[in-house]
């Protein structure tokens, strides 16, 4: 048997986390899987539990100047529907998952998770996203991509929560998300695309692109994406079969029960083909 | 009721609805025990030495050497044991029972017990036949040893799981000289026979119950015979109430499944560019027990002309043991897979001659007096033309298929033209199961059904109601049909094989019949009636001759998509589909059977991935396993046309199963149009047309 804390406040959670060791629970839709019993026995928690989804501090979204504060608690569904969400975040989160995941799961939790499949990863990625955590006595504001540091590996410590993710709130010219799943809803990814572009004076200005499911971390290539930064649309076009290829060396997905290896690779890579063909 | 296809509100809508119906989880008794099942970890092993952990109080092991009668579970061969004794031939095979009250120590008990193996070498190829057949119509060897052209096709078919919503699941009652069964089952005779044979036990020292069912779909024909089995050992030793309910991985693993299936296809084909003869092998992997295998194989080799009248024909097939999870019945059994592949090669044959397909199958279109593969007759009228016709005009299948067929657009439409032969295959009915069934006017002028067909949601209890409340001038409260219980109700044999609305419904109609002749206000009155097959259907059973089925169900299907190029993803755009069940005992409840059937169909043919990998099935759950949601179907038109048989109630044929096979080749064909290379396996997934574009032939 394991002991649950239910904090009054987020404070009190953080008090709780520096004395304790403890799993932080919020909406439970993938720990509740993942430590499930035979039906009708508990789940086998090995740790005590921390549950955080009543908290309201954790649970809002605010619009600043150049970006959007999402707390770790505000469940998917929530975020599908406030008009400051990314209209790429949006579309993400339209096809995750089922109408109740969605009112269950939380943000803070799909990142944490940390699944190379999580399906609004790509999109926080390529939004330069910054995850904000803190420890009774401290605070840092980390880039999404080094918060992940590998299938279910994040670089929270123990005594720390994950308070409210940062995501930039900027416009592109193209933009982009696909999620390849087993079927059209309640599908786990077996590929997944994010990519924006935007152009200043019919040159690249700024270009990202994002693959989940191909490899045990989403794949973001900033020494790749620099490469584009000031060419032209005909040049970009023209250099499609090389950015392809260059993409091609961290793109290593594994067989699975979901899918095959040659598989998530060629349509990865078809999908980044066909986003830079549709810049025009 | 002037119609009786005018569909009325199902008689357990209510209460499901309201989630007031107690399935089999749902009941519990004082002292309840559970049970929970140890498991083989080895493919193909002899078992050494099970050592065993301290057993708590009130716990107890429950294995081969507590079964009184015979260690097998009856079905057709003495060949799956109950409990594994010394041999385990899959992983996951059932070694023994651990029971007690609280769940948390059985499993920690479970974890505990360790057995030592002498491992073997199994056997995963389709090696090993255990059960074949052959015969031959007109004179087919013959035209293949002097045939000039010969064209050759493979095809293969996949595992299907059936997903039924609600899981395994049994409960067994001690009484001195009774043991009873309630559960989730189709079948309750047959569980009755395997729990008497298993405690050697007479006639009443068995009670089988049916709980209200979530769903079958074949899973639950012969599977529960095995869980009864083991329950019943157990009550037999423990004498208290046990539940045994599998959750739904286990569920997944290790219960039966849809055979998967090679099936070879060869065509002589003549100077005319006519089809002589053809040829049929199939190769159907059991797992590692018989099982209902070799009566599968026998409905797949009955339909390898599918609906075409092919003058020569020579069948042959086999059934493999290999080390892996039993397979059992499906929905179709058997028929899905020939149907798949019989409807793409009539498509294929057509391709390499160069000839248009649809005027190639018109042309072999089984007409009423045809000879079928087995060298029966089809005797009623058939309605195909019309129902060809009519989904034709409703999918606008022509002006599609032939833009389709021209322009690189990834669009892509395909039919399925197939039969079902409805009741079991043979004398089946008249030798096996000899369907007794009784009516009983109370005195209160109510009417009781007494039956042993089970509702597992498609609709029976309606249906069986509706007939007799038609007939006797009654309303349909007024007719009592309670889940079948064995100690009240006679053996109208299993609620499988399209059989309960054509064959019971059908007894069920004359003794109503009989009953209206003998009314008499006020007086408790049974009427029973035993089937009686009728005087021109003949069978040999010895050699697969004669008319294999009294009656076909016919069906038409098309199927539109689109498939994506970059993602190879196929997305449906239509289903259209039309229908002979003779005539629909109610609109709505049919439409339930054709929506669903059609889906579970289709999902056969492009989605539902099941493959083991050394023995142990990989996807083992609904996340892994991918059955379509509401988002991936679209609208399905669908129509019937009466084409009322004589024996059948009101006409009606057998429904249930016919719906599921038109969907794989009605879908597989409609992705060969869209990407132009030839499909010669199910499930089409988007893996499978990568490769196809990359590598196939047009």
């Amino acid at each position: 048997m394991v002991n649950s804390y239910i904090p009054k406040t987020y404070k009190e959670a953080l008090n709780l986390l520096a004395q304790n060791e403890l799993l932080i629970i919020a909406g439970g839709t993938d720990l509740m899987v993942k430590f499930k019993s035979i039906s009708g026995l508990l789940p086998k928690f090995k740790k005590d539990m921390l549950f955080i989804s009543h908290l309201a501090e954790l649970d809002f979204i605010k619009k600043e100047k150049n970006s959007i504060h999402i707390g770790a608690n505000v469940t998917l569904e929530k975020v599908l529907n406030s008009k400051h969400t990314h209209y790429l975040l949006k579309k993400a989160l339209l096809i995750m998952a089922s109408p109740a995941i969605r009112n269950m799961g939380t943000v803070g939790g799909n990142i944490v998770n940390a699944s190379p499949a999580g399906d609004t990863l790509p999109v926080l990625y390529v939004l330069n996203t910054k995850i904000v955590v803190e420890s009774l006595d401290n605070k840092r504001i980390i880039p999404i991509e080094d918060f992940i540091v590998g299938p279910s590996k994040t670089i929270l410590k123990e005594n720390e929560l994950v308070k409210e993710i940062i995501i930039e709130d900027k416009s592109f010219d193209y933009m982009v998300f696909e999620k390849i799943g087993t079927r059209q809803a309640d599908a786990i990814s077996k590929i997944s695309f994010a990519a924006v572009t935007n152009i200043k004076n019919s040159n690249i200005s700024d270009f990202r692109v994002s693959f989940g499911a191909v490899g045990p971390r989403i794949v973001r290539e900033k020494e790749l994406e620099k490469k584009v930064i000031g060419v032209t649309i005909d040049e970009l076009n023209g250099m499609c079969n090389l950015i392809c290829d260059n993409y091609s060396k961290f793109i290593t997905p594994i067989d699975d029960q979901r899918s095959s290896a040659i598989y998530r690779k060629k349509v990865a890579l078809n999908l980044l083909e066909e986003y830079i063909k549709s810049i025009k | 009721m002037s119609n009786i296809s005018k569909a009325i509100e199902k008689v357990d809508s209510e209460e499901k609805m309201a989630g007031k119906a107690k399935y089999i989880n749902d009941i519990s008794y004082n002292d309840m025990l559970f049970a929970m099942t140890l498991r083989a970890s080895e493919s193909k092993a002899k078992i050494i030495k099970i050592t065993y952990p301290k057993i708590p109080k009130g716990y107890t092991i429950v294995d081969y050497n507590d079964i009184p009668g015979k260690n097998f579970v009856k079905i057709i061969y003495e060949d799956m044991p109950i409990f594994a004794k010394k041999e385990i031939n899959y992983y996951g095979e059932p070694i023994l029972l651990v029971v007690g009250e609280d769940k948390a120590i059985i499993s920690d008990i479970i974890n505990n017990i360790h057995v030592t193996y002498k491992v073997q070498t199994p056997s995963y190829e389709l090696k090993n036949s255990v059960i074949y057949y052959e015969f031959e119509k007109g004179k087919a060897k013959e035209i293949f040893k002097n045939a000039k052209k010969i064209i050759h096709f493979d095809y293969s078919t996949g595992y299907q799981e059936h997903v039924y919503i609600e899981p395994q699941g049994l409960i067994g009652l001690y009484e001195p000289d009774k043991i009873t069964i309630i559960g989730s089952m189709q079948c309750p005779y047959y569980i009755k026979n395997a729990v008497m044979q298993a405690l050697n036990s007479g006639e009443k020292g068995v009670r089988v119950k049916q709980a209200t069912t979530g769903g079958a779909f074949g899973g639950k024909e012969e599977f529960p015979s095995l869980i009864a089995c083991q329950i019943a050992v157990a009550v037999l030793k423990i004498k208290k109430p046990i539940k045994l309910i599998y959750d739904r991985e286990e569920d997944m693993e290790f219960t039966t499944k849809r055979h998967p299936s090679n099936i070879k296809l060869q065509a002589a084909i003549g100077i005319n560019n006519e089809i002589q003869a053809i040829k049929a092998y199939v190769a159907l992997d059991s797992g590692a027990y018989i099982g209902l295998s070799g009566v599968v194989l026998q409905r797949a080799m009955i339909a390898s002309s599918g609906v075409y009248t092919i003058d020569n024909i020579e069948v042959a097939g086999d059934v493999y043991e290999t080390n892996t999870v039993p397979n059992g019945a499906f929905r179709g059994f058997g028929a899905p897979q020939m149907m798949f592949a019989i409807e793409m090669f009539i498509n294929h044959i057509a391709s390499e001659l160069k000839l248009d397909p649809f005027t190639l199958r018109n042309k072999y279109l089984a007409k009423q007096g045809d000879i079928t593969s087995t060298g029966g007759k089809f005797r009623d009228v058939i309605i195909m033309d019309e129902m060809i016709k009519k989904v034709m005009k409703m999918s606008d299948y022509k002006k599609k298929y032939l833009k389709y067929s021209k322009k690189d657009n990834y669009k892509g439409i395909g039919m399925s033209w197939f039969l079902h032969g409805c009741g079991f295959t043979g004398s089946g009915e008249q030798k096996h199961i000899k369907a007794l069934v009784k009516l009983r006017k109370e005195k209160n002028n109510f009417v009781t059904i007494l039956v042993a067909s089970v509702d597992m949601g498609q609709g029976i209890q309606t249906t069986l109601r509706k007939i007799v409340a038609n007939i006797l001038q009654i309303p349909v409260k007024k007719v009592i049909y309670n889940n079948p219980d064995t100690d009240l109700v006679p053996d109208s044999g299993p609620t499988v094989a399209s059989r309960t609305i054509m064959i019971v419904g059908g007894l069920v109609a004359q003794a109503a019949k009989l009953l209206k002749e003998q009314w008499i206000d006020g007086k408790e009155i049974t009427i029973a009636k035993r089937y009686k097959q009728p005087k021109h259907i003949k069978w040999d059973e010895e050699n697969l001759r004669g008319d294999a089925y009294p009656a076909y169900s016919w069906g038409v299907n098309v199927v539109e998509v689109v498939v994506n190029p970059i993602t190879y993803q196929v997305e449906l755009i239509g289903i259209w589909e039309v229908y002979d069940v003779g005539k629909a005992i109610d609109e709505r409840i049919v439409l339930g059977q054709a929506e669903g059937g059609v889906l579970q169909g289709i999902s056969y043919g492009m989605l539902e991935v099941m493959k083991n990998v050394n023995g142990r099935i990989q996807q083992k759950n609904i996340t892994d396993y991918i059955i379509p949601t509401s988002c991936d179907s679209v609208n399905i038109e669908t129509v019937f046309i009466d084409n009322p048989y004589l024996l059948g109630p009101y006409g009606a044929k057998g429904a249930g199963e016919l719906t599921l096979i038109g969907g794989a080749p009605a879908v597989a064909l409609a992705i060969e149009n869209a990407i132009n290379r030839r499909v010669t396996k199910i499930p089409v997934t988007p893996e499978y047309i990568m490769e196809l574009i990359d590598y196939g032939e047009n």
